[in-house]
């Protein structure tokens, strides 16, 4: 009984720190790269700053409003807003001029040191030295792929790009007997309480589309499948049900 | 008083003298079809702002009976009528002007199929060939709805009509979106058939700005760069060459295996760059910019990108910061295009890739992929030259390009910046993918050679290179000063 009760206490806490919000976002610009923020409820909170494609954080766009989905992580203040972490990012489809806020730089808001400079580079986001990761062990038996996806969206990103070239190349390597991919969409719940669920239809595209691109890719045996029924939402870990998973069976 | 004088008089006198010297040393010469010639291995031609180079890297090449000089089809074309050497392997509107007071419009690179604004015109009347004449315009009909390879119609997500026709083609019942088979005639400048073995690397199983798979080589199942033409309709350079035969000489048999080897090959290893300016002199100097110069094109390795901080995208020009006006400009235009930040804001394939919008960058985020400054990646970006409110037509009414009415299906996602109604003169790249998200975005080209080769933009709206970077200075608001607008003319010139 105490230790359910510390459950809900603690959920109850995390929810308190969850910020689930639809905004139109701000740029601020610094001396260097701009930060990118939204305000919710009176408060400004930071999002992060401009990097590069391959990093995990993929700046929201003026134009647009963005689901953000995050944490109030603690230490100080970032360009000016509270930083949250763990932290997801959508931009939202439709266009709205309305969102168009860029302000200028201002003494004492700076922006994080930035990994890379302005132009093209050689150079990786994730470390800022050029160096490569160590090699990880090879993968064994079998083994489940995630695919993240942004909030109604079936862009195959960067980061998601090489979860199905792994997914591929590992599947190819062991001349797997079956490749299980299934779609899900998912629902947000936002801290106000409303309830923002993905299109319908979304969950078969992304099966669809990851299966076109295994295929592609060389991988046989494929059985493709999705839920069209919404993940329920938790407010907590939504971000995580917007997904494809590639199973990979020796 | 008199100090001036002899200033402005030492000034034009030079000007002459140079002016003299090139045309002497570099005639201007139009290769026609079957005209039997041979090409040295390093050519050099006039351009305004001193010589392009030509460099066959193979040695000489004899165009008698070589299937890139030799008509294949029935309109006496063949691809040189279009890709001449004396025009960066391009053709400029100047040398077409020429051409057609020297033919009067009899050349076949005026045929009526896509040397005219529309093959029903009175092909005799120069109003018929204005697009080609003033802007450099070919015409290039494609199917709508696209067609997958086995002729099967692509799914689309958006509607497209015709709001303004200034060429009368695609409201034509022989030639229009509504004839027996319809058809979408956008206009495009030719490209450089040169320096392609830096446009056709890079091929990656996936495409990063659009999360899908790469087109294949039919020939070798390889992913390709999908960096040939304005829309990478064609995965590879010989069928780009089979459909250009089959396309703009009319062929009614396509070209042997040999004939479309022989194409490739010679197309593989012909390079164009500027090799002098008029003031400045020769560009490819011992111990000057490393990324100059047509040998510099061939030794150089294909596919990398640009490092801002040792290795640039056209190598450092550190060497020509010293007191020679010219020179110095050019470096500090190299700086420009390397360093100096802007907000690069609004741009399809740039901006929605997940960089966020606005982007605090510069000229070579987007242009960096080493000697070319094409886009690395498949390089399809919407610039904004083909859409309102940022397309380079002065106005839909007095638009000289089609004006189309984009509108895009309400389950299918809308243009990142325009949103589900987009007007514009060149939907670009979607009228082979068929989706919304491309409206206007055109494969960006390789800056290479450029003096020899006006005019700019895919569709030729920049008659000048200053014309060029203020389109881009308007565009992104960049605000520069105009020394600034010097120095990357210069930079940009010398490429």
């Amino acid at each position: 009984m105490r230790r359910f009760g510390l459950f809900i206490l603690g959920t109850i806490v995390a929810l308190g720190q969850q910020r689930n919000f639809v905004a139109c976002p701000i740029v601020r610009d610094t001396e260097t790269v701009p930060c990118f923020l939204a305000e919710y409820e009176g408060e400004t909170y930071y999002l992060g700053i401009q990097q590069d494609i391959t990093s995990d954080f993929h700046p929201p766009q003026l134009k647009h409003e963005v689901l953000v989905e995050g944490r109030v992580a603690p230490g100080p203040r970032v360009c000016g807003g509270i930083p949250l972490q763990p932290l997801s990012i959508s931009v939202l489809k439709e266009v709205n001029l309305a969102c168009s806020t860029l302000l200028p730089a201002e003494p004492g808001l700076d922006a994080p040191p930035a990994p890379r400079g302005p132009g093209p580079s050689s150079r990786r986001a994730e470390d800022g030295s050029g160096a490569k990761r160590p090699p990880r062990e090879p993968l064994t038996g079998r083994q489940e792929f995630t695919v993240p996806y942004a909030f109604n969206d079936d862009y195959l990103e960067y980061a998601a790009n090489q979860v199905v070239t792994e997914a591929a190349a590992y599947a190819k390597r062991i001349g797997a007997s079956n490749v299980k991919v299934s779609g899900y969409r998912a629902t947000t719940v936002l801290s106000n309480g409303n309830h923002l669920v993905e299109k319908t239809g979304l969950a078969e595209k992304r099966a669809q589309n990851i299966t076109t691109v295994l295929r592609g890719l060389g991988v046989a045996r494929i059985v493709t499948e999705s839920k069209n029924e919404p993940e329920p939402g938790d407010g907590q870990n939504d971000p995580s049900r917007r997904r494809v998973t590639i199973v990979v069976t020796p | 008083m008199r100090r001036p004088f002899l200033l402005v008089f030492f000034i034009i006198g030079s000007v002459l003298i140079l002016s003299a010297q090139y045309q002497d040393r570099f005639k201007i010469t139009w290769i026609e079809p079957g005209s039997g010639v041979t090409l040295p291995e390093l050519d050099a031609f006039d351009s305004t702002e001193g010589t392009v180079g030509v460099l066959n890297a193979s040695g000489p090449i004899k165009t008698e009976g070589h299937p890139f000089f030799t008509a294949l089809g029935i309109n006496g074309r063949a691809c040189v009528n279009c890709h001449q050497p004396t025009y960066g392997m391009s053709v400029s509107t100047s040398g077409l002007m020429e051409r057609w007071r020297t033919t009067d419009g009899k050349d076949p690179v005026f045929a009526a199929f896509d040397g005219s604004n529309c093959p029903g015109l009175p092909q005799e009347k120069e109003s018929s060939h204005s697009l080609l004449l003033k802007r450099g315009l070919f015409r290039i009909p494609l199917s709508w709805p696209p067609k997958n390879a086995d002729g099967s119609p692509k799914p689309v997500e958006f509607s497209i009509e015709v709001v303004r026709d200034p060429t009368g083609c695609n409201t034509s019942p022989q030639y229009g979106l509504k004839s027996a088979d319809p058809t979408i005639s956008v206009y495009r400048r030719p490209r450089p058939a040169a320096n392609l073995k830096y446009v056709v690397s890079g091929g990656r199983p996936i495409v990063l700005k659009t999360g899908t798979l790469a087109d294949v080589d039919p020939e070798t199942g390889s992913p390709v760069s999908m960096n040939l033409m304005s829309d990478a309709r064609e995965p590879s350079l010989k069928t780009q060459a089979v459909s250009a035969i089959m396309g703009h000489e009319q062929a009614h048999e396509p070209p042997s295996r040999q004939q479309i080897e022989q194409i490739v090959e010679f197309e593989s290893q012909v390079y164009v760059a500027q090799q002098a300016h008029i003031f400045g002199g020769p560009l490819a100097v011992a111990g000057g910019p490393p990324g100059l110069g047509v040998t510099a094109l061939r030794d150089h390795r294909a596919g990398v990108l640009g490092d801002n901080e040792s290795d640039p995208v056209f190598g450092l020009f550190t060497a020509w910061k010293g007191n020679d006006y010219y020179r110095a400009s050019v470096a500090r235009g190299a700086d420009i295009f390397m360093f100096r930040q802007f907000w690069l804001r609004d741009a399809t394939h740039i901006n929605s890739i997940g960089l966020g919008n606005p982007l605090k960058r510069t000229c070579a985020t987007c242009h960096n992929s080493q000697m070319t400054g094409q886009d690395l990646s498949a390089g399809w970006v919407d610039v904004g030259t083909t859409n309102y409110p940022t397309w380079t037509e002065p106005s839909a009414e007095s638009s000289e390009l089609p004006v189309f009415k984009i509108t895009c299906n309400r389950d299918a996602d809308p243009h990142p910046y325009l949103g589900r109604v987009v007007y514009t003169t060149d939907p670009g790249r979607a009228l082979i993918s068929g989706r919304c998200v491309d409206v206007g975005s055109i494969v960006m080209q390789q800056l290479r050679g450029l003096a020899a080769r006006a005019p700019y933009f895919a569709n030729g709206s920049a008659k000048t290179l200053r014309e060029v970077v203020d389109f881009y200075d308007r565009r992104f608001d960049m605000k520069l000063a105009d020394q600034e607008k010097e120095d990357l003319i210069n930079f940009l010139g010398a490429l």
